[in-house]
């Protein structure tokens, strides 16, 4: 009785290493993320994209309340899946780091930087007491000063990961081997587009709309982050279904 | 909590302390003379070898007042000298630590806005550094005053002599001097500065920054570098 609920302990309350050195917390944290609709982020010579698919549980819901990709800094986007509230959380620390570079050393900060600020704050909530991992996955990409455009994973543990392209959140694996499977390395901003909604499409059940999925880009021409609209998306999408119906 | 989100102005070593009363008669001040000189290939800086009570008593005949901050930076002491090596030793490590964290040097409007902020905001009562450096956006002189006023220009003077080395330099400084000829014209400001300044004196140490790197050398005689 008393070994079993020893056995139990490993995974209740706080974050400690069961006897097999694993951390069941992170652990549970990560599936807490595959529970999540998925987000994309490719990295092209041009620029970063983020797509992410957008669930609306309702009809009378307003679709623009799901925030799945947010603006860090004026050239640094975050795209996240899995718990929402815990990603505001998260962007709002890359957010204030992102300014205190600014006050520092008057410069934007890099998206490597901004990266490990963000996971050298999810670390500490895996070996702090009473503390609960963050229950989300971050994409973290932006272009860096110097014109070169980076793209960083983050994960519950407080891992960073930098990636061509990458799929976090629920059917990551298929996501993943689609894009594996359709990168190319000289792929332009508009391709990468095409390429992040197509990794999205490629998982779904029904054919993709525009509403369902939310698009950003940060391209090394302007260095912003830019929010792509409706019509853009349509147009994507479009593509998407013509090709499917000559099929 | 790792990174410093509420205090942007401070250290990411330690802090901050109390300001200090920068009055006080036993106070080392520099009084001194120190120019930085933008050049073609690199940053010049001259300072003299002087530090005083009160500007009245020579203190010390032998203070080199430029030192490394960085790899390719250098920093002059100017006002009080506690204040001015502790600037310099906080500089100094937050350079190292941005470098190491990110595997890359600082460039030098980063440095400059980090020490304009660290004055203002810290105990380094009294100072009035340049700062001179080499990134890859070129060369970089920078004054930086008490109060964390931080204005770049090609050449720059402080200290109790600037008028006087001002004076030398505003006549000669061209766009794209070599090295050598920096490295005159800056030993050159220096001297009007020590012949008629009493906080200035006693020899010239001069710092040739590069993007190779800074080389510091000290001179007793001024015939030796002119």
């Amino acid at each position: 009785m008393q070994g079993n609920s020893q056995q139990q302990a490993y995974d209740r309350g706080i974050t400690i290493f069961s006897p097999d050195g694993r951390l069941y917390q992170v652990e549970y944290a990560r599936e807490a993320v595959k529970r999540g609709t998925a987000s994309v982020g490719v990295r092209t010579p041009d620029g970063v994209v983020f797509a992410a698919s957008r669930s609306v549980r309702s009809p009378l819901m307003e679709r623009d309340s799901v925030e799945k990709i947010h603006k860090a800094d004026g050239h640094v986007g975050i795209a996240s899946a899995g718990h929402v509230a815990d990603a505001r959380k998260l962007i709002d620390v890359a957010r204030q780091r992102a300014q205190v570079e600014h006050l520092r050393y008057d410069q934007p900060v890099s998206v490597e930087t901004l990266t490990k600020a963000v996971t050298d704050h999810i670390q500490e909530y895996t070996q702090t007491g009473g503390a609960r991992p963050f229950g989300v996955a971050l994409l973290v990409g932006g272009v860096d000063e110097d014109g070169q455009p980076r793209l960083f994973e983050t994960d519950p543990s407080g891992t960073p990961y930098e990636w061509q392209a990458v799929a976090i959140g629920g059917k990551r694996g298929d996501i993943q081997s689609y894009l594996e499977e359709h990168y190319r390395e000289e792929l332009d901003l508009d391709g990468g587009v095409d390429l992040a909604i197509r990794a999205l499409a490629s998982v779904s059940d029904d054919p993709i709309t525009a509403d369902d999925v939310d698009v950003a880009t940060v391209d090394v021409e302007s260095g912003q982050y830019r929010s792509v609209p409706k019509e853009e998306r349509e147009r994507h999408v479009a593509e998407i279904d013509e090709e499917e119906t000559d099929e | 909590m790792s990174e410093p989100l509420d205090a942007p102005y401070d250290p990411e070593l330690g802090s901050l302390e109390a300001h200090y009363d920068a009055e006080d008669e036993a106070v080392n001040k520099t009084g001194t003379t120190t120019v930085g000189i933008t050049a073609e290939d690199g940053v010049v800086i001259a300072t003299d070898m002087r530090a005083s009570l009160g500007g009245r008593f020579v203190s010390n005949k032998n203070v080199q007042k430029v030192e490394q901050i960085h790899p390719t930076a250098a920093l002059t002491l100017v006002g009080s000298v506690g204040g001015a090596q502790s600037f310099i030793r906080s500089l100094r490590a937050e350079a190292q630590l941005y470098e190491t964290r990110r595997g890359e040097t600082m460039n030098i409007p980063a440095l400059a806005t980090l020490a304009g902020n660290f004055a203002r905001g810290g105990p380094f009562f009294a100072i009035n550094p340049i700062l001179g450096g080499v990134d890859e956006e070129g060369s970089h002189v920078y004054s930086i005053d008490p109060a964390g006023g931080v204005m770049e220009d090609d050449y720059t003077v402080t200290g109790s002599g600037m008028a006087l080395a001002h004076g030398a330099l505003e006549a000669e400084w061209e766009e794209g001097l070599s090295m050598d000829e920096a490295r005159t014209l800056a030993a050159r400001a220096v001297k009007s500065a020590v012949e008629r300044d009493t906080g200035s004196g006693n020899g010239v140490y001069i710092a040739e920054v590069t993007a190779d790197g800074v080389d510091i050398q000290g001179y007793k005689d001024f015939d030796d570098v002119l």
